[in-house]
């Protein structure tokens, strides 16, 4: 059978489909069942596709209206939706105090270079639900117009999603490695007296 | 421009959202600026890290044998 070109090009995009996903269900399981149900409704729908248009713009616009259709029915108590506000400058003036005794000539640098993938991730799931969504699709790339389209919303609240969203991030990881800081000079021996 | 109007800026520029005649007048404060050229740098690091962690996980493969599986029989449905 010869290849089908729409669903090559449709399958080039897995990977991202996937690991967008399962940032937004923070589930692997639940993450195969979407992305294979984001695939079957655009199987059933590439009649509405433009050929010649930005298919993984509109890959993703299945995507997250199928996981929003299907998160907002299934989450019996509504999540918190809003974020506080985040102290503007978080990352840039507190890193020296994670590690003064650093040598560092770029303490901030060196704290985003130190944090662990799996820290990065967990502060992105534990963003509020519109907030992880709007982030996801910037890291894959989207720009605010396109963003904005997917999620039907102002240009203007994706920007602010994303910039609250990221302060969040910043904070979170900063309060991270401020506690890892504080347990590795516990662990440190003490100074003879 | 000051620096409250270029850290106003920082997301959209990283971002690559400025219009080309404010991306001008962000390049220029941040030459001149030392301060807001930090936290330029600083962000667009932290963006990338972001980027790195989220790219690192891949679709398992018996995700997309399911899939193509899947597909073939939706179009055998449509003959």
């Amino acid at each position: 059978m010869a290849a089908d070109p729409f669903e090559s090009e449709a399958l080039s995009f897995l990977d991202a489909l996937y690991r967008t996903g399962l940032r937004m269900t923070r589930s692997e399981a639940e993450a195969e069942d979407l992305v294979q149900e984001t695939y079957i409704r655009a199987f059933r729908f590439r009649d509405q596709f433009t050929p010649g248009t930005n298919l993984k713009a509109w890959l993703f616009r299945i995507l997250t209206n199928t996981f929003i259709n299907q998160y907002r029915r299934k989450a019996s108590r509504p999540e918190t939706t809003e974020l506080d506000d985040v102290e503007e400058s978080i990352l840039y003036r507190h890193m020296r105090d994670v590690s003064p005794e650093s040598s560092s000539p770029d303490p901030e640098a060196e704290l985003i270079d130190n944090t662990l993938s799996s820290e990065v991730k967990d502060a992105l799931e534990a963003l509020p639900e519109k907030f992880r969504t709007t982030l996801l699709l910037d890291v894959e790339g989207f720009s605010y117009k396109e963003i904005a389209q997917m999620l039907d919303i102002p240009i203007g609240t994706v920007m602010s999603r994303l910039h609250r969203g990221r302060k969040f991030m910043q904070k979170r990881l900063y309060d991270l490695a401020r506690d890892r800081g504080i347990a590795a000079a516990r662990a440190m021996p003490r100074p003879a007296d | 421009m000051d620096c409250a109007d270029c850290l106003e800026r920082l997301y959209a520029y990283l971002d690559r959202e400025l219009r080309p005649e404010e991306i001008g007048a962000v390049r220029a404060h941040l030459d001149d600026c030392g301060g807001c050229e930090e936290n330029f740098v600083i962000e667009e690091r932290f963006l990338a890290r972001v980027r790195d962690c989220c790219a690192e996980d891949k679709a398992p493969s018996e995700l997309r044998t399911r899939i193509v599986t899947r597909l073939r029989m939706e179009r055998d449905l449509r003959r």
